[in-house]
């Protein structure tokens, strides 16, 4: 697996990745435009102007008297409180809190707050004071009024002057309450002059009562300028203007905020077309990929059934051609044996040449003639044999003569009966050539049971002339090995041609004397162990490898498929061959090692 | 127009000795009489009844009873709100003036802090917007509490008890903010409902004697109720000390706190107005007026016809009216379980 990320892949995830922030920005954009708080801040604005009109008409009302306490001047304030507390907490969520325009609105709705509530305060002690002078005036002027009527007697007409002037001031106090004017002022002053002036006419107790309504006159003179100038003002404060200015800067701010919103779900939209559009496309190339995918995949399918009879049929002539091969190292093994197998023949017949030889060049020369002839002289005297013998020269030698002559005969006839039991011998050892050669020849692989030992001797008497000429000394080191379950014909065919090696490794020494070693021994692991081992020539290190294969000789007159038939044949048996050499000169040491299998119950 | 009205007046108000009933037929008792028809139903006065039902938090009040009665909020560990707004006599202090934490005297009279929630505003200059701003002004008055914050909220911390009763009330725990809280909380449930005065406004016409009715009359004719009205029977508007009469200067020995809201806003129309004080206990709280100058109810009803109302009482009419005053004491204004 590579670890380095290619580009394609690379691109795909950096494409993914920005869809993806895309959308979740786009998608955090429609969800960040909440309306309701801006909704429910408007809801609040309206409540705070309806409370404000509330507090206003709550002054009127107490201006004119309807409201019996002030309690309903200081509602209104807590409420808008505790109503502008709760707008503040929602408008602070909101991003165009901290807007220079907001903050401007705020601070003049309270100005405005701070200044109204000033102003209600100061409304509520100069109306009270008013309106307490207001109710007690009729009272006041009850006060002087009925008792100047009940004094009667002397000085009528004055009261009546008093009565009426106190009737006037108090009207002219009322009318003024009612709507004030300088002229009404004035008219007030004017009444409050000529009272005083009437101060005279009146009994002390009642000119005390007079004094005091007097002073309520002009606490009312004092006051109502004052409470309307209240009301006026309070009437200009600009809380209701304030509040309309902070509904239009929040509803300018929803509306924004709505087309916003309404903009980014649009980008939503027209980024989810996109993103369909591309999902399509992506879809028709994922089929159209499918579709290139299964014909590939359908043509792989094809080449690979062609390409694996073909396999299968190399399989088949490559098996064909090892056979073949093993076949022609069979042959060319069987060549070998043959080789031998004549060489030997022709050694013995050798032999057999020279008894042949031997025998008629001593019938030739047989001491039978000097028999015929001493046979011939007998004749010649056959009348006067005593005579002869007696007194003729001859005669007389001949007995001696015979005697001797029956003694050469006699070596003779043992001279050539032993010269042709060597001869019947070597016409034996021919025989047992031939057949042990009839025995080996053309025999397939099948498994007898076998003395190693015996197939040994046999190797080595193929290979018998060729050692005895070169003054071969065998040496056998044999261990005790039962009879054995083995492939006769390729073991055989294995250790003459390792013999015939060993020999042609020695003979190409000059040296007086060669050995050459054979060892058999069973291994522990069951396996059977055959050594060959020369003192010969030896094996050069680089050739090592290459001994066994097909065609490789260091021999002029080699052909190569000796060792090679060799290694076949082991292959064959499952058998392992191994070559060792220190060098050239130092000898060389072939190794077989063949797994067995006992014979059941020995033989 | 003017002419009308005053014919208007003189219909209502034909003759000294039915002022009385044509000022209620008209002014009050019209809808008296109809409530007296259908029953107990609540009268339409310009005083209303304190609301027998509060909503406040268990916990905080419980917390604010312990820390209005704790003297760790005073420098020298020797005052509590408890030592000058006696919970037992009115709410207020028995003596003219407290005595701060170093034994200095307070500059005004304590008023009661029974119903001090329903007042618009605190102290009698009206400078506290809320019974919180009040307890932060006391507790670091060099005067009275003479303390610091984080003084007291070290104080309040290192008890175990409240730390665990602060982290039940509050989510964040021991604050200065929670301290002030906890204390108003508590102050706010010092509501004293269902005086007799109180059942008679929710249609008890026997709750009240004739004599306490005819003083209630009076309260109304002479004017008194022109500020003493709403549920807190005044507490809910400043007014000038001496409206009809300058009564400083008659008292003399004139002082700083005598300037009132002036000291607040600096205002020259501010000089000696106060802020109108609730009449409710008033019974309990005396002496009275910011200078503590009036001993007893008569004197101080005397006061106020003189320099309020500038007008003239009978001894038996100011009398009656103190029978009324008297009806104002509610449950639990009195020495508390």
């Amino acid at each position: 697996m590579s670890l380095v990320i290619r580009p394609s892949w690379l691109l795909m995830m950096v494409t993914a990745v920005a869809l993806a922030s895309t959308l979740t920005f786009l998608f955090a954009k429609t969800e960040e435009h909440d309306p309701s708080a801006s909704f429910e801040s408007l809801a609040l604005l309206r409540q705070l102007r309806q409370l404000d009109a509330q507090w206003e008409l709550n002054v009127l009302k107490s201006k004119i008297g309807i409201n019996q306490d002030y309690d309903p001047l200081v509602e209104p304030l807590t409420a808008l409180r505790a109503q502008w507390d709760r707008l503040e907490t929602l408008v602070s969520l909101q991003a165009w809190s901290d807007s220079p325009d907001w903050q401007r609105g705020r601070e003049a709705y309270l100005q405005a707050l701070e200044d109204k509530s000033e102003l209600i305060e100061r409304f509520k002690s100069h109306n009270a004071v008013l309106r307490n002078s207001l109710a007690f005036l009729p009272i006041a002027e009850n006060d002087i009024h009925t008792p100047l009527r009940q004094l009667g007697g002397s000085g009528r007409i004055e009261q009546t002057a008093v009565v009426a002037d106190l009737h006037d001031a108090v009207l002219s106090t009322l009318e003024y309450a009612q709507t004030t004017s300088t002229d009404r002022a004035a008219e007030v002053e004017a009444g409050l002059d000529r009272l005083a002036a009437d101060k005279a006419l009146l009994p002390p107790d009642l000119q005390a009562a007079l004094a005091i309504l007097m002073t309520h006159v002009r606490t009312i003179l004092r006051e109502q300028p004052l409470v309307n100038g209240l009301v006026e003002r309070i009437g200009a404060v600009p809380m209701a203007v304030r509040l309309d200015e902070l509904h239009r800067l929040i509803d300018q701010a929803q509306l924004q905020s709505a087309e916003e919103d309404l903009r980014y779900h649009e980008y939503v939209l027209l980024f989810s077309a996109i993103l369909a559009g591309l999902l399509l496309y992506v879809g028709g190339r994922l089929i159209h990929s499918y579709a290139v995918i299964n014909r590939v995949n359908k043509k792989l399918q094809e080449a690979n059934d062609g390409l694996e009879q073909r396999v299968q049929q190399r399989t088949r002539e490559l098996r064909e051609t090892q056979s073949e091969l093993v076949a022609t190292a069979r042959q060319a093994g069987m060549a070998e044996i043959a080789t031998n197998v004549l060489h030997n023949v022709g050694n013995v017949l050798n032999s057999v040449n020279v008894s042949a030889d031997l025998v008629s060049r001593r019938v030739r020369n047989s001491k039978s003639q000097g028999l015929a002839k001493a046979v011939q002289l007998i004749n010649q005297h056959a009348a006067d044999l005593g005579d002869f013998f007696s007194r003729d020269a001859k005669g007389k030698l001949l007995p001696g003569y015979l005697s001797q002559l029956v003694e050469a005969l006699a070596d003779e006839q043992q001279g050539i009966a032993e010269e042709l039991e060597h001869l019947t011998r070597s016409v034996d050892h021919i025989k047992e050539i031939v057949a042990t050669q009839q025995s080996y020849a053309g025999a397939s692989s099948m498994l007898e049971a076998v003395r190693v030992t015996e197939l040994l001797e046999d190797a080595l008497r193929m290979n018998a002339g060729a050692l005895q000429r070169h003054q071969v000394t065998v040496i056998r080191e044999f261990a005790e090995v039962p009879p054995l379950l083995l492939d006769k014909h390729r073991l055989l065919l294995i250790l003459v041609n390792l013999i015939s090696n060993a020999k042609q490794a020695l003979s190409a020494q000059d040296k007086p004397a060669h050995a050459l070693t054979l060892s058999v021994q069973l291994l522990e692991a069951g396996n059977l162990q055959i050594c060959v081992r020369d003192d010969g020539e030896g094996i050069a290190t680089e050739n090592l490898t290459r001994i066994f294969a097909h065609g490789f000789t260091t021999r002029q007159d080699g052909h190569g498929f000796g060792l090679h038939s060799c290694a076949l044949a082991a292959m064959e048996m499952e058998a392992t061959l191994t070559a060792h050499s220190d060098g050239p000169g130092q000898g060389a040491v072939f190794v077989l090692e063949l797994p067995v299998h006992t014979v059941q119950g020995g033989s | 127009m003017g002419r009308v009205t005053a014919a208007l007046f003189r219909t209502a108000w034909p003759g000294r000795k039915q002022l009385s009933a044509a000022g209620l037929s008209w002014v009050i008792a019209l809808p008296c009489g109809l409530v007296a028809q259908i029953g107990a139903t609540p009268l339409d006065e310009p005083i209303k009844p304190i609301p027998l039902v509060q909503d406040l938090d268990p916990a905080r009040t419980e917390l604010g009873r312990r820390l209005f009665q704790d003297v760790r909020l005073s420098a020298n560990d020797s005052l509590s709100c408890a030592s000058c707004h006696q919970l037992a006599s009115g709410g207020a202090d028995q003596r003219a003036f407290s005595l701060g934490f170093s034994g200095q005297r307070a500059a005004v009279n304590t008023p009661s802090v029974l119903n001090a929630g329903l007042n618009f505003r605190q102290f009698w200059d009206g400078r506290a917007g809320s019974l919180e701003a009040q307890i932060d002004a006391v507790i670091q008055n060099p005067v009275e509490m003479g303390s610091t914050w984080p003084e007291v909220i070290g104080k309040v911390a290192a008890d175990a008890h409240y730390r665990t009763a602060f982290a039940a009330a509050y989510p964040d725990g021991v604050t200065q903010a929670n301290i002030a809280n906890a204390i108003a909380t508590f102050e706010r449930s010092l509501a004293t409902p269902n005086s007799r005065f109180d059942q008679y406004l929710r249609g008890d016409a026997a709750a009240l004697s004739a004599e306490e009715k005819a003083g209630y009359l009076k309260f109304k004719q002479y004017g008194c109720i022109t500020c003493h009205q709403g549920v807190n029977i005044g507490g809910n508007m400043f007014q000038k000390f001496g409206v009809m009469g300058d009564y400083f200067q008659a008292r003399g020995n004139p002082s700083a706190a005598d300037l009132g809201r002036f000291r607040v806003t600096g205002n020259e129309a501010d000089k000696h107005v106060f802020k109108v004080p609730s009449l409710r206990n008033v019974a309990l709280t005396a002496p009275y007026f910011h200078d503590a100058t009036a001993k007893t109810l008569e004197e101080a009803v005397a006061v106020m016809f003189k320099y309020q109302l500038g007008r003239v009482a009978s001894e038996a009419d100011m009398q009656s009216i103190v029978k009324f005053l008297e009806t104002l004491t509610g449950e639990r204004a009195g020495p508390q379980p």
